[in-house]
């Protein structure tokens, strides 16, 4: 089949179910087209609800929760801490509204804040109830894993400290 | 991510990746209709394939225009056995501006756009396929349309 014969065969339609033409603009056109889209954006976003926006911050925090724990390479900076904090910007709550909305005292928040400690299956359903199923508690505790994996994987002092209490070691060769 | 098989009905997973460099080989001019290596000067190239067996059946050329918290869809195509009437699966072309909203809105949150320049006979069309908002001779999408987008072709 020629390509050229099958697209004059299309309906406007089927054009738009499988195509984005390449549009040639000269410099000045694009320009021009270019200051179009970006008033009738502004107008748009002129009418951008609280709610929407919130929505809208709140679906990027969550494709970035996934990117990174579907994806990309472990990074200890990117850890729930790191997380839970971009969550609290983007709900803009203080720590102490934020603790008692998920009913949890203050002091525990920031030691999860401040990653001094490890939220358990309580606060990550917890927090997926507080944003409304757009965070799912999987995603946290997927979070968390990836952390405990690289642990696992990479903890060279725990393997010298329990190396101690292992006896009859299997010795075993071309492994 | 799914399109529809036309005859059956099924449903199929489809997975989008950026291109590699061997696939270029693939994507002969006769199968998907332009000089994709052309298309790739400024733009991020992305395959959108079958998980049971990687084949090809759609591409997109993506331009990041961050100053503006936009991509701009500079080119996109199904391949030669997915168009028209007796095109072989539903939903390329939606699957793959879905990832284009996607990509946008992780990185750009409440300010991302994805915009397109149709031809001017195609223009309305996108806007009732897409849900788009017209943006003088651009199209183009953000806000709760965006959103929308991303649902109706989810990943």
């Amino acid at each position: 089949m020629k390509s050229k014969t099958t697209l004059s065969e299309l309906t406007p339609e089927e054009m738009v179910d499988s195509f984005v033409f390449p549009i040639a603009l000269s410099p000045e056109e694009k320009k021009i087209a270019d200051r179009e889209l970006n008033e009738a954006r502004r107008k748009r976003q002129l009418n951008m609800t609280e709610h929407e926006r919130l929505l809208l911050r709140l679906m990027q925090l969550r494709y970035r929760l996934e990117n990174y724990i579907q994806q990309e390479p472990y990074d200890s900076k990117l850890g729930f801490s790191y997380f839970l904090n971009e969550y609290l910007n983007i709900v803009d709550k203080r720590r102490k509204e934020f603790a008692n909305d998920i009913d949890i005292h203050e002091t525990l928040l920031s030691q999860l804040m401040n990653n001094r400690r490890e939220p358990n299956e309580s606060i990550m359903v917890r927090l997926e109830i507080h944003s409304n199923n757009v965070i799912p508690a999987i995603h946290w505790l997927k979070l968390v894993e990836k952390s405990k994996e690289h642990d696992i994987r990479t903890n060279a002092k725990l393997r010298q400290k329990e190396r101690r209490y292992v006896r009859n070691k299997l010795e075993l060769s071309g492994k | 991510m799914q399109v529809t098989e036309c005859t059956s009905g099924q449903k199929k997973h489809v997975t989008v990746k950026g291109l590699e460099r061997g696939d270029l080989k693939k994507i002969t001019r006769r199968e998907y209709f332009f000089d994709w290596k052309a298309a790739r000067k400024g733009a991020e190239m992305y395959k959108l394939s079958l998980t049971e067996d990687d084949s090809i059946l759609g591409l997109v050329a993506l331009v990041d225009v961050p100053a503006e918290y936009r991509l701009e869809i500079n080119l996109l195509v199904s391949s030669v056995q997915n168009v028209g009437k007796g095109k072989r699966y539903e939903g390329i072309a939606g699957c793959l501006i879905s990832f284009a909203c996607r990509e946008a809105l992780t990185k750009y949150g409440d300010l991302a756009c994805v915009s397109l320049t149709p031809k001017t006979e195609l223009k309305q069309h996108y806007i009732n396929k897409y849900g788009m908002s017209p943006g003088g001779k651009q199209v183009f999408v953000e806000g709760k349309e965006l959103l929308d987008l991303i649902k109706k072709y989810p990943s």
